[in-house]
């Protein structure tokens, strides 16, 4: 069961990383860090699942479930959101400049 | 309570700026000034009180396993040291340039400087990837900050390769987190050791390939050259001297924590990838016409030296690492800032166009060829000296072949450093005639002077065994995890 959710996790990773590296289109590229973030996310809170847990709430009946990578992936989302709004506000820049986000056709810096 | 202050007091400027300047310009004029020295002795005093003996602060009085840490110990005091230097040379050149104006800057300035901090002193991975995550984006800011095309894509492609940095070392941290059941640096540190081999190879692989990606090494170097070439000169400066010494700083910091006992094979790779981007570097920028490119892909091939030191992974090459960092940021934020200012003033980057530059702005040239001079490493400067204990370490160590890299990286070093000096040395016409204002000179020649110094001071004081001490210190991490569980 929980192999799974890892699997899953590195499989969206690997998902979004390739996107990155592969796709010439700069929406795609921010898309990609997106979808990399939401897996690194997801590996996160499988880290609290326990197989039969309640929520850690005081009265407690059976083992609880571990809140602290809830509390990691919250600020985590925080974090990539702002990292986005800014890829985009920079794409957008480079939008009104070239009039397109095909890095093919904007190449401006030499390599 | 200091070390705690370090990260609060930039961290309010920052917010404190933007509430200043709605109420006109004359409060920004009063405060500024103050913030900047504020941050800066702030910084030194917990390098200070953490260079002796282990520092610590522990927030809302819950031990480390419950709670996050911040741990000042030698390496973090030499970081935190490098940090103040440069972000309070940057701070001063841009202040001289265009004082208060633009506040924005300001802001991000303050907000980068505070999390730099954070990083340097944080006991907790994920505290760690948090503030790191803080000074990447304020960086990704100061890039574009000009936005001139240039800015607006290097900031881009900085952002896109920074962040997929940023997203290893996540999950590093994740895969750490699920193996041990907790992120505070000692507790884990202190139980990787039994850990099996396989989980730790790959916590090893994602946070080698994130924290290369944040420093630039050579087949993760891309966004690196455009970044630090297009942002304005004062950032350059900054980002080239500060910003990817906190990226070493995090990799020393975890190799040796983690890595250190457990998976030693971690420091090979590190030389690998250092021998790469010196070689890589050094090749590249000796192809560049563009002055702030070539210093740029130079910075690549320093970064190189450095984790050669690392690499090495005894006291020796620690120390080499450290005391070298600690060069390269005197010797490239003194490069940028002469070589910026020199460009804005005559309006172009490419070298050809720089001839004759020596008879119209002397001190400048001047200040710029004894930092080359240093960079490329002639005795008895500090680049010679950072050098000569690397190689040291790297022979004591027996791997001979980084040794030979970090000889034959100087000779191209060497020869595209002379290209440059050549052509300012050589007669030319055509530039206005006017030296350089004062306090730009002033911060030049302190950048040269210190490099002199440097030099010269293992000569007389023992200042080496000091650095010695850093990195046996460093590699102690029995001490460490006592010092920060125990209390």
């Amino acid at each position: 069961m929980i192999k799974i959710s890892y699997a899953t996790a590195i499989f969206v990773f690997c998902i979004g990383l390739y996107t990155i590296l592969s796709k010439r289109n700069l929406f795609k590229t921010v898309i990609g860090l997106t979808i990399m973030e939401s897996g690194a996310l997801m590996l996160i809170v499988t880290a609290g699942y326990v197989h039969g847990g309640v929520p850690p709430l005081i009265p407690m009946e059976g083992q609880a479930v571990n809140p602290l990578p809830h509390a990691f992936t919250l600020t985590a989302i925080v974090i990539g959101a702002s990292d986005v709004a800014l890829a985009l506000a920079l794409v957008i820049k480079v939008h009104r400049r070239y009039k397109t986000v095909d890095l093919d056709k904007i190449r401006g810096l030499k390599e | 309570m200091i070390l705690t202050l370090a990260v609060i007091f930039p961290l309010s400027s920052a917010f404190v700026i933007p509430l200043l300047h709605l109420y006109g310009s004359r409060g920004l004029r009063l405060f500024l000034p103050i913030m900047g020295l504020g941050a800066f002795v702030l910084t030194l005093a917990a390098a200070a009180s953490g260079f002796g003996d282990y520092a610590l602060a522990f927030f809302g009085g819950w031990p480390a396993r419950l709670g996050v840490v911040f741990v000042a110990d030698g390496l973090s005091s030499v970081f935190l040291a490098l940090a103040a230097f440069g972000c309070g040379a940057s701070f001063l050149y841009f202040y001289e340039q265009m004082g208060t104006g633009p506040w924005r800057f300001y802001v991000i300035f303050f907000l980068l400087q505070a999390s730099m901090n954070g990083v340097l002193l944080t006991g907790d991975l994920f505290n760690m990837f948090v503030f790191y995550e803080i000074f990447s984006l304020a960086a990704y800011l100061l890039v574009s900050y000009s936005l001139t095309w240039q800015a607006v894509e290097a900031g881009l492609k900085y952002l896109v390769m920074g962040t997929v940095g940023a997203f290893f070392i996540l999950l590093g941290a994740a895969y750490a987190f699920i193996a041990t059941k907790t992120l505070n640096m000692a507790a884990l540190a202190a139980s990787f050791p039994q850990m099996p081999k396989a989980t730790l190879i790959v916590i090893a692989a994602c946070m080698v390939v994130g924290f290369s990606l944040k420093a630039g090494a050579f087949p993760f170097h891309f966004w690196l050259p455009d970044a630090h070439s297009s942002a304005i000169t004062a950032v350059s400066a900054l980002l080239s001297g500060v910003v990817v010494k906190v990226s070493i700083y995090s990799l020393i910091r975890v190799s040796l924590l983690f890595f250190g006992d457990a998976l030693p094979s971690v420091f090979d790779v590190i030389t690998v990838l250092g021998v790469l981007s010196l070689l890589g570097g050094h090749l590249m920028a000796s192809r560049q016409q563009d002055i702030k490119r070539l210093l740029a892909y130079s910075t690549v091939a320093q970064i190189g030296y450095i984790m050669i030191g690392v690499g090495m992974g005894t006291a020796t090459g620690i120390a080499a690492a450290v005391f070298h960092s600690f060069n390269h940021m005197l010797m490239k934020s003194g490069l940028f800032i002469t070589a910026g200012r020199l460009a804005e003033e005559i309006k172009t980057r490419n070298i050809q166009d720089m001839k004759g530059l020596y008879y119209h702005r002397r001190g400048m040239v001047l200040a710029f060829t004894v930092l080359a001079a240093a960079i490329v490493g002639v005795p008895p400067l500090n680049g010679f000296m950072s050098k000569w204990y690397l190689v040291v370490a790297s022979v004591e160590k027996r791997s001979f072949l980084a040794a030979l890299a970090l000889v034959f990286g100087t000779v191209i070093s060497a020869s595209y450093y002379i290209r440059v000096l050549s052509v300012f040395y050589t007669p030319g016409e055509g530039f206005s005639e006017h030296e350089s204002r004062r306090p730009v000179l002033a911060i030049a020649a302190l950048f040269s002077a210190c490099c002199v110094v440097l030099g010269l001071l293992p000569f007389f004081t023992p200042i080496w065994e000091l650095f010695v001490e850093v990195g046996s210190k460093a590699l102690n991490t029995k001490d460490y995890i006592a010092a920060v569980l125990l209390k």
